[in-house]
């Protein structure tokens, strides 16, 4: 019996953020290489894996619950290898996979129980548990209709249900706002993000760049069975240094000038006609932003924004395919 | 939602030990099985058609005490004990890893703390469980009838006849099963799986009918016939001259740790070699 107060094998150490880590892991499906020496130490968060589809980001993930063996490297799920130990490890994780995988002729609320009691909660807990979860997902009065009667959105909030009965330290999801609607989408984020609030390690892998912006704190980016690029978002998505972007409004001719003038001053990275009298550029070395502001004043236009320039995870992604992977992918 | 959702609360239970938690998918099993028409229907037939009569003749028909060769002619002989745990094996087991494997709800189970063999265990379990409602069950009870009403008073004799009884109700209880269930390993259809069990024994059956014409040792791979077999040794009663004992327990243990061994493999291949 594992008592509630005793810890459990991913409880965080004091000294340490990162849960889990790869190294060189290679899985094979016969002849495709699903994982090819994939590396990463994944930090505790709500962190996003993203790839294309056939990255191999649902491999990993599979690899890190033990569900599929590795033919090479190590994987370590707090300290604990998931091929050898995955009995120590599963008690602590849920995952919510990807495909349609709920069993079709029982009630949400008989489902989320009964996985809770295979998780190794007692038979009371678990329905207990099991009608918290599903209040907590949004699903009301429809956990007492046969899933196989659910939309697809209903759908994943049974999946996410089943995958939080159990109060996992560290939860995948995978792909969990496939199929749904903007809606549904929303109300899965939100779900994400109110979990990972609650300090809860959740590894949401996806290929939609703008979710994982959202919700993720840090984000690894995944293709071919490799790691591209990894880190936290902030940083990831930081722009060069000294690289400002500029919005500024006024008549076509003042700023065609305002433009020139500003060449002349500083180098302009980028420009983008917005099309209503307004203009963004991209700018390097224009130093603290007075000779901005002063040019913008001499030719009559208006200065709407000058920030640092920040790129959009879209950018990281498609910068990271374009040859600037960290590992040189 | 509301204006104030449901936050997400930690749950502070006491789990479980990992080994116990295959009695939690055979009681999901049992509950499940118990409710279903046609077991319910195959077992109120079977116990009406094989055990009832038998119930009622014993109690009212005087006897010195429980005698093997009348346990053996009630189960071992005649072949609707074995046509009835036949059917009952198909329908069980049709569905335990079919529906799984179409609803591809293994990994529910498998991302969870629970072995491919405990999750075999449970299923198992459960359709043991049920198959003993007919196959064991209620020939002890015959047993336990027969020895109440008795007159003479060799109740050791009886009770030897009784645990003998038990150890043939559990042979017939366990050697359907695993065949059972490894045909349902092969298919996403409880259907196929169903017909496939029923529909292999009754091709098995023919066979050694048709090998028997040149060889009567045949008769062993027919299943009712090997189970008939297997009874009258445990009942001790007269073997079939032409019944090879090495040849009848090869074919015996192979008829249930094949079938066995091919789910657990044809499961974690599934499962874990993805």
């Amino acid at each position: 019996m594992r008592g509630a107060e005793e810890h459990s094998a991913l409880d965080p150490p004091k000294d340490d953020s990162i849960l889990l880590t790869a190294r060189d892991v290679t899985v094979r499906f016969g002849s495709v290489i699903a994982l090819n020496g994939f590396t990463a130490d994944i930090p505790r968060g709500v962190i996003g894996l993203l790839g294309p589809n056939g990255a191999g980001k649902s491999t990993f993930i599979k690899a890190s619950l033990g569900l599929i063996p590795r033919d090479g490297g190590t994987i370590s799920v707090g300290g604990l290898d998931p091929q050898t130990q995955s009995l120590r490890i599963r008690d602590d994780i849920g995952y919510m996979p990807e495909h349609d995988c709920l069993i079709p002729n029982v009630s949400a609320v008989e489902l989320v129980s009964y996985l809770g009691q295979i998780s190794g909660m007692g038979k009371r807990d678990a329905m207990q548990r099991s009608h918290e979860v599903l209040d907590f997902v949004g699903i009301g009065e429809e956990r007492y209709r046969l899933v196989k009667s659910y939309s697809t959105g209903m759908k994943q909030k049974a999946k996410i249900a089943q995958a939080i009965v159990h109060d996992p330290s560290l939860l995948f999801l995978d792909e969990p706002t496939s199929g749904m609607d903007p809606n549904g989408r929303e109300e899965m984020l939100d779900l994400v993000r109110r979990i990972g609030a609650t300090g809860k390690t959740i590894i949401v892998s996806s290929h939609i760049l703008q979710e994982v912006e959202r919700v993720c704190e840090h984000a690894i980016i995944i293709s071919d069975g490799r790691l591209v690029r990894d880190g936290k978002m902030g940083a990831l998505m930081a722009g060069e240094e000294g690289l400002f972007s500029i919005t500024v409004r006024g008549d076509a001719k003042a700023l065609e000038l305002f433009v020139r003038a500003l060449g002349e001053a500083c180098e302009i990275v980028k420009k983008v006609d917005e099309g209503i009298k307004q203009i963004v550029l991209s700018a390097r070395g224009c130093g603290n932003g007075k000779r901005i502001f002063a040019l913008a004043m001499e030719h009559g236009v208006q200065v709407r924004s000058y920030t640092p320039d920040k790129m959009s995870l879209e950018d990281v992604f498609l910068q990271a395919f374009q040859g600037g992977g960290s590992d040189g992918h | 939602m509301g204006i104030n959702p449901i936050e997400y609360r930690a749950w502070k239970g006491v789990r479980s030990a990992q080994k116990s938690r295959l009695y939690v998918i055979a009681r999901s099993v049992f509950r499940h099985k118990i409710r279903s028409i046609g077991v319910i229907a195959l077992l109120a037939l079977g116990f009406l058609l094989l055990h009832a009569f038998q119930i009622i003749f014993t109690v009212i028909a005087p006897h010195e005490s429980l005698d093997a060769q009348t346990m053996y002619d009630y189960m071992g002989t005649g072949g609707t004990f074995a046509i009835f745990a036949i059917l009952l094996a198909a329908v069980v087991t049709s569905d335990l890893i079919a529906d799984d494997r179409a609803n591809s709800s293994f990994v529910l189970y498998f991302s969870r703390a629970i072995k491919v063999r405990d999750y075999l265990a449970g299923k198992t379990s459960a359709a043991l469980l049920i198959m003993s409602l007919l196959c064991a069950i209620p020939p002890v009870m015959v047993a336990v009838a027969s020895m109440v009403t008795q007159t003479g008073d060799d109740y050791a004799g009886s009770a030897e006849v009784l645990g003998r009884t038990m150890v043939a109700g559990a042979l017939a209880t366990v050697f359907f099963v695993p065949y059972g269930l490894m045909m349902s390993s092969l298919t996403k259809r409880k259907s196929y799986a169903a017909v496939g069990t029923f529909m292999s024994f009754f091709v098995m059956i023919i066979v050694a009918e048709i090998f028997a014409e040149f060889d009567p040792a045949w008769r062993i791979i027919s299943p009712a016939d090997s189970i008939s077999f297997s009874l009258s040794w445990i009942f001790g009663v007269d073997m079939p001259p032409y019944v090879d004992g090495w040849a009848l327990a090869g074919f015996m243990t192979a008829f249930i740790t094949v079938p066995a061994a091919v789910v657990y493999l044809r499961i974690k291949k599934q499962v874990v070699g993805g």
